[in-house]
């Protein structure tokens, strides 16, 4: 019974990182406010960042953290979760966050030279 | 280094010396364009010999550069006209602006027409051809403003052309695996079917335009009068000549290897039917002298391709014969029109009249190239016309022989208005102060007047050029039995059977015209278009009464309806559609950072879902 | 050894946070440290370049964790030449733009040059890097400063480019953060030799899903369409060197990108002809977009987007003439659109809507400018005896030598509407009357001296294109042997 329900618990994982990206798609192409596009750009991302999590997480592994402890205890070692896609991860964060500032800026500027925030408005460049 | 690169180089500094001396000087410049074009055309003539081969390897391409006996024919006529149009040029130029724009595009125009007629290889080829275009381009926007979209018409054109060439080119040199012109042609009966349909007829487009070929001769009116004349006479003279260059060598050469063959060169001597008998028409509707002399240029360029692409000795002879004269004509025309807009301002026949008077010289420069024009014995247009029928007739197109023959006469009409509209006819008051034209733009006029006559009356001079050029192209040697190809020649090969008797006729033609003159000095008076009132009816100052104005009202009444559907039209047409899509298309870019973003998910959409298909 | 290829990233990253330390003890540094890191830079990557040309590809261990575990620089003659063009080309914007309008003032000039050595260090790690989230991060860091230098300008329409910039930024970023899970998720490895020896193992499925997103992410900075939304109102925005700088040393990277994953590191064959129709596509709907557009930076931007499709058409060949051409016309189009993008921004110096209309009748004012514009113009389009000239004729010798016969015909109809929407500002440029409120600016030394250089160049390369030729050929035979660039970087001890 245990089993069975971690199983599920994995896909559900899955499911809700993409939930997520998907919830963050549909506020960039949906929504007609520049910050809810950037607060959608943002959930993309961490919906992007926890699904990069869970592939790396497997059941029953350990942080991979070598602590003294650990290494007396060799068998340990193979329960530890790929560290791999943590690290990119905590990248990747970084980089989003530096997004989402240079975004917020010029969410700033454009109020200042359109006096609006709907995306519909600033079409001054097309064609 | 070789003979023909440092020919190459002197060209090159030369244009770009030439544009930069301005700076200085005035005279120095005068000098430099002058130097630039004799210096490259006395070095061609004295040092490089004929079968002298040099090669350039560059980017890992061979370009090899040699002179044969048809590309000798061919450089006569570009160095000729050439060194002719330069020394008019200096004249022409005085006082204008953009001198040295004018002279850099001049002498590259030369120089890349000797590059196309001495590479063998065709990306030099091309190169040339591109450049020539270009620089030809330029000259077409030389009057500004007005003319752009005449020079981007002429580019569009030339470029549609080129790169039908180019895409031939390259197409050839993956079956063939060279560049060569050689080995294209030797390769030419060994390539599949479609190749040998499509390989010719890229190449034909691209001759076509330059040769202003129907349907693709649309852009040769305006561009060539909209050119400075000093450069047309070039353009028209030397620089279509290109086209027919070309077109001796897919046609002649390529062609000819195959049965099929023969479909090609009767299409295109349709072709070139059609455009003499539009061009002539239209030549003769045509009010301003430039004008009159593209259109008469286009009609002049389809007898030439008439020729050669009957395809015959005599029709090459005539053909290659007509093609040198043309350039002497009407180079020569194109520079009488330039110094008649130079000393009064415009070119009008409707404005300018009885400038016999003021201009004898040009006159006399003038009358020549007309009589050559139009193929009236003794100079050397009747000799061109005659192989010409007697090509067409010998070869079985008696159709062909009737439209060149109402196309010729035709010609007629506008050759007189030329003449008259100019000259004859009775002097207006405004033109009272013209002079005659500079002497440094007669000199070349007059030279080549003289070169007609000569050649009118000892066409062996350059048939003899013509027939060693032909032999290069595999044709038989004609020259020692030139007497058997045609009836006109006598059995030295050298005169014209008729010509004897038209001296005499000429000779009391000439007594005539001198005795009258000398008879009526003294009664006679010069009037006045308005000096009419004696006919008891006083015409009102502002009427213009000029002979040209309502010209053959009936004939063009006739010839409407094959006038009225204009190629042209239909070409503007599809562009402005073109582009009106093509305004359309643009709209994708909506401006919305959105929309953006949903093409991108669109995009990925997509192509997930059709990836079994692009993978 | 002349030197380590890990100096292209750590130095002008390291002279990127210096600027404002320098800057506070004198403040003309802030200029001048860029251009002496860059010179340094050109120096050593000319030396680089000549040394992996005779001796073979450069690899360089970061840190001592050999490959595949940890990160390495590849410089090989495929990737140094780009990586000499692109530093070349910031060298050239970096005069260009030194004291250019707003750089006059202290504070932004900080800014400016601090965000361009951020992007050449980005453009230049793209190119360089042998591990494909490594690559990831050298996007992010030319994307952002991308931003920001797109942002630059205020007052103008700059902060709606930027932002639309960066909302596709976001996506792009994104997909390729997708598509490296599903590769690492697959095979385990991020090292891109490793990758390419591995790819086989992977469920086909999943391969061309993330070959897509990788396309995709990339296909965003590389100007395809429908992907590049943000291209021409960017261009248009930023800093006229800044176009020159996106359209010489971003755009490359991301075309470079592109073209590692579909030759090194996937093996799909159907990939070739999916860039051959991307690129088509993109080709003619920019050129299209091009020739009724009334602002010239816009023109030049959707020029540059079509000349970018072209360079995947010639690389969708997957032919070594076909790389060759497509390596030539990335040479040539850093030079040309660069030269264009100098000169048309000083034809239009001092209007802000940047019309066509402005440059007309520029010729009396500003000759040399738009002596140098007319000759870009004419390369551009592929008249001999210009450099354009010589790529144009081997990409289509590419295309005959593939039996293209179809993309022959679209890429030579294309040319033709290229050279009318060109022609036609040339034209207004020399024949049209001025009009009376544009304000001609004459260009200063070191523009002037930027412009002649690639003037020069253009001729060079047009007379004479053995100049470049060998190294083109090297580059790509580099490109084109997998085998051995996988050799090269797992035999590391």
């Amino acid at each position: 019974m245990d089993s069975t329900l971690f199983h599920y618990l994995d896909y559900a994982v899955y499911g809700t990182a993409i939930l997520v990206m998907l919830i963050g798609f549909y506020g960039t192409m949906v929504k007609k406010s520049l910050l809810k596009i950037v607060i959608s750009l943002s959930v993309i991302d961490s919906g992007l960042n926890l699904l990069i999590v869970t592939i790396g997480y497997y059941k029953g592994g350990t942080a991979p953290i070598f602590s003294p402890g650990f290494l007396k205890n060799f068998k340990d070692v193979s329960k530890m979760v790929d560290p791999i896609p943590q690290a990119l991860v905590l990248t990747a964060i970084v980089i989003g966050f530096g997004v989402t500032a240079v975004a917020l800026a010029l969410v700033i500027r454009l109020y200042r030279h359109h006096g609006t925030l709907n995306i519909d408005e600033i079409k001054n460049l097309k064609w | 280094m070789e003979m023909i690169h440092i020919i190459f180089l002197i060209f090159l500094g030369g244009a770009v010396l030439t544009y930069f001396a301005g700076k200085v000087s005035k005279v120095l410049q005068d000098i430099f364009f002058l130097l630039s074009v004799l210096v490259p055309a006395y070095l061609f003539f004295a040092n490089v010999g004929i079968g002298k081969e040099v090669t350039l390897t560059l980017g890992g391409i061979t370009l090899v550069w040699g002179v044969n006996h048809f590309s000798w024919l061919f450089s006569l006529i570009v160095l000729g006209l050439g060194s002719m149009a330069a020394i008019y040029a200096i004249g022409y130029m005085k006082g204008k602006e953009r001198k040295g724009y004018f002279y850099f595009n001049f002498i590259l125009s030369i120089m890349a027409m000797m590059g196309i007629l001495l590479s063998l290889d065709l990306v030099s080829f091309f190169v040339f051809w591109e450049i020539m275009t270009w620089s030809s381009y330029l000259m077409t926007v030389y009057n500004g403003h007005e003319t752009q979209r005449i020079g981007i018409k002429y580019f569009v054109f030339s470029a549609i052309g080129a790169y039908a060439m180019l895409m031939a080119i390259v197409i050839v040199h993956h079956v063939a695996g060279s560049f060569m012109i050689g080995s294209m042609i030797n390769f030419y009966p060994n390539m599949s079917l479609s190749l040998q349909i499509w390989i010719p007829i890229l190449f034909l487009m691209a001759f076509g335009v330059k040769a202003a070929l129907m349907p693709l001769h649309v852009w040769a009116p305006d561009a060539y009068s909209n050119a400075p004349m000093a450069y047309t006479s070039v353009f028209s003279g030397a620089l279509s000549k290109m086209g027919i260059y070309g077109m001796v060598i897919v046609l002649v050469t390529m062609i000819n290897q195959i049965p099929q063959g023969f479909w090609f060169r009767e299409v295109i001597a349709w072709l070139g039917g059609i455009t003499a008998v539009l061009g002539t028409l239209w030549a003769i509707k045509q009010d301003d002298a430039k004008k009159l002399l593209a259109y008469s240029s286009v009609a002049q360029l389809g007898y030439i391709i008439v020729g050669i692409a009957i395809g015959t000795e005599l029709g090459m002879l005539a053909g290659l014969f007509l093609a040198v004269m043309h350039a002497l004509f009407k180079g020569t025309l194109f520079m009488v029109t330039g110094a008649v807009e130079k000393q009064t301002g415009t070119t009008n026949f409707t404005e300018v009249t009885g400038l016999i008077r003021k201009m004898p010289w040009t006159f006399f420069a003038a009358l020549f190239s007309i009589i050559a024009l139009a193929g009236i014995p003794p100079l050397g247009g009747f000799v061109g016309k005659w192989m010409l029928y007697e090509a067409l007739i010998t070869s079985n197109h008696y159709l062909l022989v009737i439209v060149i023959f109402f196309s010729s006469t035709a010609a007629f009409l506008y050759c007189y208005k030329f003449l008259f509209g100019f000259f004859l006819g009775q002097e207006e008051k405004e033109w009272a102060h013209v002079k005659e034209a500079p002497v440094v733009m007669l000199v070349p006029m007059i030279i080549m007047s003289v070169l007609m006559f000569v050649l009118g009356t000892f066409p062996g001079l350059i048939l003899k050029p013509i027939n060693s050029g032909l032999v290069d192209l595999g044709y038989i040697d004609t020259f020692k039995h030139l007497w058997n190809t045609s009836i006109i020649f006598n059995a030295w090969g050298d005169h014209v059977v008729l010509q004897p008797i038209l001296y005499y006729i000429i000779a009391i033609f000439v007594f005539f015209a001198l005795f009258l003159t000398w008879k009526g000095h003294k009664t006679t008076r010069y009037v006045t278009t308005k000096d009419i009132s004696s006919s008891g009816e006083v015409p009102a100052e502002d009427e213009n009464l000029t002979f040209s104005v309502g010209f053959m009202q009936p004939f063009l009444r006739a010839v409407a309806p094959a006038m009225r559907r204009q190629i042209d039209k239909y070409y503007t047409g599809i562009a402005d559609g073109l582009e009106s899509l093509f305004e359309f298309m643009r709209r994708i870019y909506t401006g919305n950072g959105q929309t953006y973003a949903v093409y991108v998910i669109v995009f990925v959409v997509v192509v997930l879902l059709f990836k079994s298909v692009l993978f | 050894m002349v030197g380590t290829p890990v100096l292209f990233i750590a130095i002008p990253l390291l002279a990127a946070f210096l600027i404002p330390l320098l800057g506070m003890i004198w403040k003309e540094l802030v200029r001048i440290v860029p251009g002496l890191v860059l010179t340094y830079l050109l120096i050593l990557a000319i030396n680089l370049l000549n040394h992996v040309l005779v001796h073979g590809p450069i690899v360089e261990v970061i840190a001592g964790w050999v490959p595949p575990i940890g990160i390495n620089l590849v410089f090989s003659a495929f990737s140094g030449f780009l990586v000499t063009l692109m530093i070349f080309l910031g060298l050239l914007v970096w005069i260009y733009s030194y004291r250019f309008k707003r750089n006059v003032e202290y504070e932004p000039a900080l800014k400016y040059f601090l965000m361009l050595m951020m992007l050449i260090t980005g453009s230049v790690g793209i190119v360089l890097t042998g591990d494909i989230f490594n690559m990831f991060v050298f996007i992010e860091i030319t994307s952002i400063s991308a931003y920001g230098l797109t942002a630059f300008y205020k007052g103008r329409n700059s902060a709606e480019a930027s932002f639309k910039y960066v909302m596709m930024g976001s996506i792009a970023s994104t997909f390729l953060l997708l598509a490296i899970m599903i590769i690492y998720s697959q095979l385990g490895t991020l090292n891109m030799a490793d990758i390419a020896r591995k790819i086989h193992l992977m469920n086909p499925t999943l391969k061309i899903v993330s070959y897509i997103f990788f396309v995709t992410a990339l296909g965003i900075e590389a100007e395809i369409f429908p992907l590049n939304g943000w291209a021409p109102d960017a261009y248009a925005e930023a800093p006229g060197p800044v176009g020159a700088a996106f359209a010489g040393i971003v755009v490359k990277a991301a075309v470079y990108a592109i073209i590692r994953y579909t030759y090194t590191i996937f093996d799909l064959s159907s990939s070739f002809s999916f860039l051959i129709i991307i690129g088509m596509i993109t080709l003619i709907i920019a050129e299209t977009a091009a020739i009724r557009q009334e602002k010239l930076k816009r023109m030049l931007a959707y020029s540059s987007i079509g000349q970018m499709g072209l360079v995947l058409v010639a690389f969708g060949f997957g032919t070594k003439e076909g790389v060759f051409a497509a390596l030539f016309l990335m040479l040539n189009h850093a030079i040309i659109k660069s030269l264009l993008f100098f000169s048309g921004s000083y034809l239009v110096y001092n209007s802000t809507e940047k019309n066509i209309k402005e440059v007309n009748g520029m010729s009396k004012f500003l000759p040399v400018t738009s002596l140098l514009f007319a000759i870009g113009a004419f390369a551009i389009v592929g008249l001999p005896p210009f450099a354009g000239f010589w790529s144009k004729l081997s990409v289509l010798t590419a295309a005959a030598d593939s039996n293209m016969i179809l993309i022959m015909v679209l890429v030579l109809m294309v040319s033709v509407v290229e050279l009318v929407y060109y022609l036609r500002v040339v034209n207004r440029i020399y024949f049209f009357k001025k009009e009376a409120d544009t304000k001609p600016h004459k260009p200063t030394f070191n523009a002037l001296f930027v412009m002649l250089v690639l003037g020069a160049i253009i001729l060079l390369i047009g007379f004479y294109p053995d100049a470049v030729t060998g190294m083109l050929h090297k580059a790509s035979a580099s490109l084109m042997d997998k085998g051995q660039y996988i050799h090269n970087v797992l035999s590391l001890k």
